[in-house]
């Protein structure tokens, strides 16, 4: 029982920690609150299922492709319908919603409603220090783990790293600094979406494909982000196992309760809000100029 | 003829009603270090906004060596060549002081290309040694005392590797010692040479400042505005025994 709470918060918890922090940061540089965050997780998850299923491209030149695609019509989603209404906060929640439940129709009419699966790279499964885990588990925690670690070096190591951490700090200051914050941003939009991506790629053969697939993991998002902190990178990884571990206690402890899973998350957040309202690692407002 | 160096051509900025930059002229030469002032709500801050494009004028122009400013982002401004610190500091709270710097080595101008950013590091370093402030540079730049910010603002300036620097109230709320340090650096940068990997030709220097008696000491010109403008303008001995500053100056005390 510890050890099966324990594999799917790991899986879990890193699938989730993906898309929080790519939710942060183009939330951090950009001010820019994506709603359609996990559609392109979805998108990911239906363009593996067409080139595996239909066009018979093996898994992970499949996964490569489907990243790289879904990156590319998320940037034009960025330059062409988001970045010009930047400045308009609520114009830019109504819009990515929008462009969310595009995405949805536009799956609904190409593959219909039903339930679709993606095969994995491995089958079997194999014990782990006495754990017994599934070969597919055990990859997609290994690779989400490093792209995770990739992003952190990407951050903290980096010139680009740099030049987001500061432009999500202070645009303004950013720019008079001689940094062309647009292309920064513009860059950040790509890498998050290519993590959302990423991440839609690797759980897809774990998960269910169908076109609503984006809305629970968007809610989830959202109450990690509120609960680690906005904009913080490191809140959106502790906030993502917190709660993916209170999943996984729900799911096994209360196997009939299971489909509370959703408002147990949220409960939490809520409690943490109440005690602090910045989140775990955000900064309170009044600091921030 | 060739085009000067920097040139400000009737500039105006109108906030509503408020004429707060009126028709305002002037250029400076490479070699040259001028001092802007005038009492309170001269229009002096509005200019330094419109030169590095934070505010978009009404009416003029900005060249620098001979381009069009008037128009252009922040970044690109930088990127040409010109620097400034403002009279609020705004650091990156949450970065190291040497991670501040280190943001401006990135742009376009102060960087070359393929640098990894050790060596930007490194280069963030000089910077901060010049502006004396080295010895703190891992520590967040929230924990800097109100002095030492505007000595991060300089380095943060100083590492594009400007041509114009425009300095906005250097001298503004530090004590004796702290501005006696601070002018002689300015006068250092405005002569230029080697400072440890960052070099300089010495640059064109704007100085807006209120603490009179430290700027006339450094300028070679001084600019006086009044109601958003220019009033007098002349060397800091002509302008001192100038009766229309002086009744400027008087008015605003007298007020």
């Amino acid at each position: 029982m510890l050890a099966n709470i324990l594999v799917t918060t790991l899986v879990n918890g890193a699938a989730y920690a993906m898309l929080a922090v790519g939710f942060s940061l183009i939330f951090g540089v950009g001010r820019i609150i994506n709603l359609a965050h996990t559609a392109y997780y979805m998108l990911a998850g239906y363009s593996i299922f067409t080139l595996v299923r239909v066009a018979g491209l093996a898994y992970v030149p499949a996964m490569a492709l489907s990243i790289l695609l879904v990156t590319v019509v998320a940037v034009l989603c960025y330059k062409l319908l988001i970045d010009p209404m930047r400045e308009h906060e609520t114009t830019v929640l109504i819009i990515t919603i929008a462009l969310a439940l595009v995405f949805q129709e536009l799956m609904l009419k190409y593959f219909g409603g039903h339930f679709r699966s993606v095969p994995g790279v491995a089958e079997g499964s194999l014990s782990i220090l006495g754990v017994q885990v599934t070969r597919q588990q055990a990859i997609t925690c290994a690779v989400l783990a490093v792209i995770l670690a990739a992003v952190w070096l990407l951050l903290h190591r980096t010139r680009f790293g740099l030049a987001v951490r500061a432009t999500a700090q202070d645009m303004e200051a950013a720019n008079l600094m001689g940094m062309d914050v647009s292309r920064i941003a513009t860059l950040t939009a790509a890498v998050s979406a290519a993590l959302s991506a990423a991440a839609g790629a690797l759980v897809a053969p774990l998960n269910i494909l169908e076109p609503h697939m984006w809305l629970n993991p968007l809610t989830i998002i959202l109450a990690i982000i509120v609960l680690g902190g906005m904009g913080s990178i490191k809140g959106s990884i502790y906030g993502a196992a917190i709660i993916a571990l209170s999943e996984s206690l729900v799911i096994f402890l209360i196997p009939q309760g299971s489909f509370l899973k959703g408002a147990f998350s949220l409960l939490i957040m809520i409690i943490v809000l109440l005690i602090r309202p910045e989140g775990l690692f955000g900064v309170a407002l009044e600091g921030e100029r | 003829m060739t085009a000067p160096f920097f040139q400000v051509e009737q500039l105006t900025k109108k906030f509503g009603g408020l004429t707060a930059v009126n028709n305002i002229s002037f250029t400076v030469q490479p070699d040259e270090m001028v001092g802007l002032i005038g009492p309170n709500g001269a229009g002096k801050s509005t200019l330094v906004k419109l030169i590095m494009g934070i505010l978009k004028p009404d009416r003029g122009s900005i060249r620098f060596k001979g381009k069009e400013l008037r128009g252009q982002n922040p970044w690109d401004i930088v990127n040409r060549g010109i620097a400034g610190t403002f009279q609020n500091t705004r650091p990156f709270r949450r970065l190291p002081i040497i991670a501040n710097v280190m943001v401006s080595c990135l742009a376009p101008r102060g960087r070359r290309r393929g640098e990894w950013v050790k060596r930007i590091e490194a280069k963030a370093r000089d910077a901060l040694e010049f502006a004396g402030i080295s010895d703190l540079a891992l520590e967040p730049a929230a924990h800097l005392s109100h002095g030492d910010l505007k000595r991060l603002e300089i380095a943060r300036a100083i590492a594009t590797d400007p041509e114009l620097l425009i300095l906005d109230e250097p001298f503004g709320g530090l004590n004796p010692v702290e501005t006696e340090l601070l002018a002689k650096s300015i006068r250092r940068l405005h002569r230029g040479g080697r400072f440890g990997r960052l070099h300089s030709e010495g640059m064109a220097m704007i100085i807006i400042e209120h603490k009179l008696s430290e700027l006339m000491k450094i300028v070679d010109r001084v600019i006086v505005l009044h109601f958003g403008e220019i009033i007098a303008a002349g060397t800091p001995r002509e302008i001192v025994k100038n009766p229309a500053v002086i009744e400027a100056y008087l008015g605003e005390e007298g007020a």
